[in-house]
């Protein structure tokens, strides 16, 4: 736990608590009490703030590599910024990554933006789990970049990396001070990931060998089909998933003080909620993260003690031993030599209650498999619920609907569907299946759990009145 | 999620208060400092939830896409709002969204063995300093029956009522491929007014040409370290630059 934060809330409620009793107090303590609570409230704004801005920064990354702008992307870093690349080695300053990224991308060195006909960049930048430090001042990220990449008629290909980034703030501006970019494969399109030949010995790319890096990787490691775990910037630092526990109403002093006071509560309510927000965001990141490399303890760790897990027709597990066994359908802790195992968690809509003790989550996965040799994709909604647990948000309650499996050699007609498999009878679930439905070719419209965001009224689904006739 | 924006009315009411006459022990300097601190702090604590918003119903549009919830869809634009993908044109209006799908993709309502998915990623949300109007880049990377999809969008929101509404969608196609050899050959340059129906109100607002030609639509945000906006592409960079930036 961040002992800062953890520090700052306590501090919070106390004074909040010692104005209860405000009319037993001076009017000056009470404006000293709000100030304080005024000058926290800055700093809490001020970090979820700073969450957006750094997620800003590098979805601009991203859109800058897509469309050759590899200068723009290289000003996104500090001046002495570093790019670890694989296990290249580490380029350091704007210059050096200006021309790493140039030279990866298909760019030209001798002109400005663009990419010659032909050339696919595509890095799309996903999955934000993201750590502000307690001063404010620094901050890292772990992000997942799917590549979609090559050559018209030439050859083209897929691309998986995890980054694990560093970023500073300098005069109130977030910039990239050390991005670590760990592929984990490139891969041809035909055939896919799952075809990939195991790499022996060097693995530096064609780019390294004729613009050598700085300094040399200190990092060594094997990509998929081999396992590499890249390290975790969170470890046991679990601020990123932490909210504020409301406080308990109370009357403020019907005077031009308690008023002030009533909008300072109503505003830490608010905040509460919208900081509640990115802590779930990360907090189903950190799930994906772990799901990904097969770490079914980490993954099961994150729900409540008596929370429930249920993937397409698993049936329902129930409890954190429970969810472990039921993510250990998927392949044994750390999987194995040539499983891909990616679960992208994508395109969040959350919503959190009024009272910022519970939430609800959609997000979709666009799975990449690799079982013995065969690739696989899937795609899939989860209609999830968490809860605000003494401030650390947990899930209490994670549905998957599948959509679809695909063969990867196929694609995503109904000829290349594949069925979702039974329940387990080896490692049987709690309790059967919550929803009976079928995935593609058979559609099933997966209930939304918020009302339209306009309208404010439940789905109209395929129901619309006469409003368009 | 529609609340009304209490937030004005609190302000009011301690707006009033403040003029009162106070028998504490704080003079009226230190109070009004404060409530400036407050209501700057409410402002910024409104944009986290802008941003939010905007995410979200730029989201909510990919999940409606994928099962053709053509009511639930159009009923996410102002009644003004302006729809234009690809090369067709611009359709006028949230009954023409609403047409524009269901004539163009079909009736309301998910196919059987037909998949659509529509799914929305890496939203870039800037909130107008007015907290009334926003933009938004994102890609829409589509997965269906039919193979790839990717485009960007440029969009436009306005917030009416202090709800965020769809004013602009503008989603030029980057790249649109069949399965089998994927974008290796034979995408899709683009789609054109007289080719589809049904036809739009007014003419495309940029003719371009997508993968393998080089097309980049403007951002509408500067480089957020640089503050800087987007040079336009080099064609010396070899690609060819369609559209706006050929004038």
């Amino acid at each position: 736990m961040n002992k800062t934060r953890t520090n700052a809330l306590l501090v919070l409620a106390v004074a909040v608590l010692g104005s209860s009793a405000a009319l037993a107090q001076s009017g000056s303590n009470r404006v000293d009490e709000l100030r304080d609570r005024l000058a926290w409230l800055d700093a809490e704004t001020t970090r979820v703030e700073d969450i957006i801005a750094i997620q800003r920064l590098q979805r601009a990354f991203g859109y800058y590599l897509d469309k050759g702008y590899f200068g723009e992307a290289a000003a996104l870093f500090a001046d002495d910024g570093q790019v670890q690349y694989g296990v290249d080695g580490v380029y350091i300053g704007q210059n050096r990554i200006q021309e790493l990224f140039t030279r990866h991308g298909g760019g030209s060195t001798n002109a400005g933006p663009g990419l010659p006909f032909g050339r696919f960049n595509m890095h799309m930048q996903l999955q934000p789990m993201i750590t502000v430090a307690d001063d404010g001042e620094s901050a890292q990220g772990r992000w997942r970049d799917w590549a979609m990449l090559g050559n018209y008629q030439q050859a083209i290909e897929w691309g998986d990396a995890v980054l694990e980034n560093d970023y500073v703030k300098a005069d109130g501006v977030w910039k990239i001070s050390q991005m670590r970019y760990y592929t984990n494969f490139v891969a041809p399109y035909e055939g896919g990931w799952a075809k990939l030949e195991n790499v022996r010995g060097d693995w530096a790319t064609q780019v390294s060998a004729e613009f050598p890096p700085d300094e040399a990787s200190p990092v060594r490691y094997q990509p998929f089909p081999s396992l590499f775990v890249p390290p975790f910037h969170y470890d046991n630092d679990l601020t990123a998933i932490q909210s504020t526990v409301p406080l308990p109403t109370q009357a403020r002093p019907d005077d031009a003080l308690g008023r002030l006071e009533a909008m300072a509560d109503a505003q830490a309510h608010k905040l509460a909620r919208a900081s509640s927000l990115r802590a779930i965001e990360n907090l189903q990141a950190m799930y994906g993260y772990y799901v990904d490399k097969g770490l079914w303890e980490d993954a099961a760790s994150l729900f409540t003690d008596d929370g429930t897990w249920e993937s397409g027709r698993s049936g329902v597990y129930i409890g954190r031993d429970s969810i472990e066994r039921g993510l250990s359908l998927m392949g044994p802790e750390g999987l194995e030599y040539g499983q891909l195992n990616n679960y992208p968690m994508l395109q969040p809509i959350i919503t959190v209650a009024e009272d910022n003790m519970t939430a609800k989550g959609r997000w979709r996965s666009d799975v990449m498999l690799a079982r013995d040799g065969e690739g696989q994709w899937g795609g899939g909604v989860y209609e999830n619920e968490y809860v605000n647990d003494d401030g650390t948000w947990k899930i209490s309650k994670q549905l998957y609907y599948v959509v679809f499996w695909a063969d990867y050699d196929i694609g995503f007609s109904a000829r290349g569907a594949i069925p979702m498999d039974p329940p387990s009878t080896t490692n049987p679930p709690d309790a059967p299946s919550t929803v009976d439905y079928e995935s593609l070719p058979n559609i099933y419209i997966i209930p939304f759990h918020f009302d339209h965001p306009v309208t404010g009224e439940p789905h109209s689904y395929l129901d619309g009145g006469d409003e368009y006739e | 999620m529609n609340k009304p924006n209490l937030l004005k009315h609190v302000t009011v009411a301690a707006l009033v208060a403040c003029a009162a006459p106070v028998a504490l022990a704080q003079t009226d300097a230190e109070l009004k400092s404060l409530e400036n601190e407050l209501m700057a702090l409410a402002d910024r604590i409104e944009r986290l939830e802008d941003v939010a918003e905007v995410e979200n119903l730029q989201r909510a549009y990919g999940y409606y896409v994928d099962k053709s919830l053509w009511y639930d869809l159009a009923d996410l634009w102002t009644d003004e709002g302006t729809l234009e993908i690809g090369g067709r044109g611009v359709f006028l209006g949230r009954h023409r969204v609403f047409e524009y799908m269901s004539v163009g993709l079909g009736a309301p309502g998910p196919k059987p063995g037909m998949l659509y998915d529509h799914q929305q990623f890496q939203p870039i949300v800037t909130i107008n300093p007015d907290g009334k109007t926003a933009e938004a880049r994102a890609i829409a990377f589509v997965t269906s029956g039919g193979g790839w999809g990717h485009n960007y969008y440029e969009n436009d929101y306005v917030k009416e009522d202090g709800v965020w509404k769809m004013q602009s969608l503008h989603g030029p196609f980057n790249m649109y491929s069949g399965y089998d050899i994927g974008w290796l050959d034979n995408t899709t340059l683009n789609t054109f007014p007289e080719k589809f129906d049904p036809p739009p109100d007014l003419p495309p607002t940029v003719i371009y040409l997508t993968y393998p030609n080089y097309y980049v639509e403007p951002f509408h945000y500067p480089n957020p370290v640089t503050g800087e906006p987007m040079p336009a592409p080099d064609p010396a960079a070899g690609g060819e630059a369609f559209g706006r930036y050929q004038e």
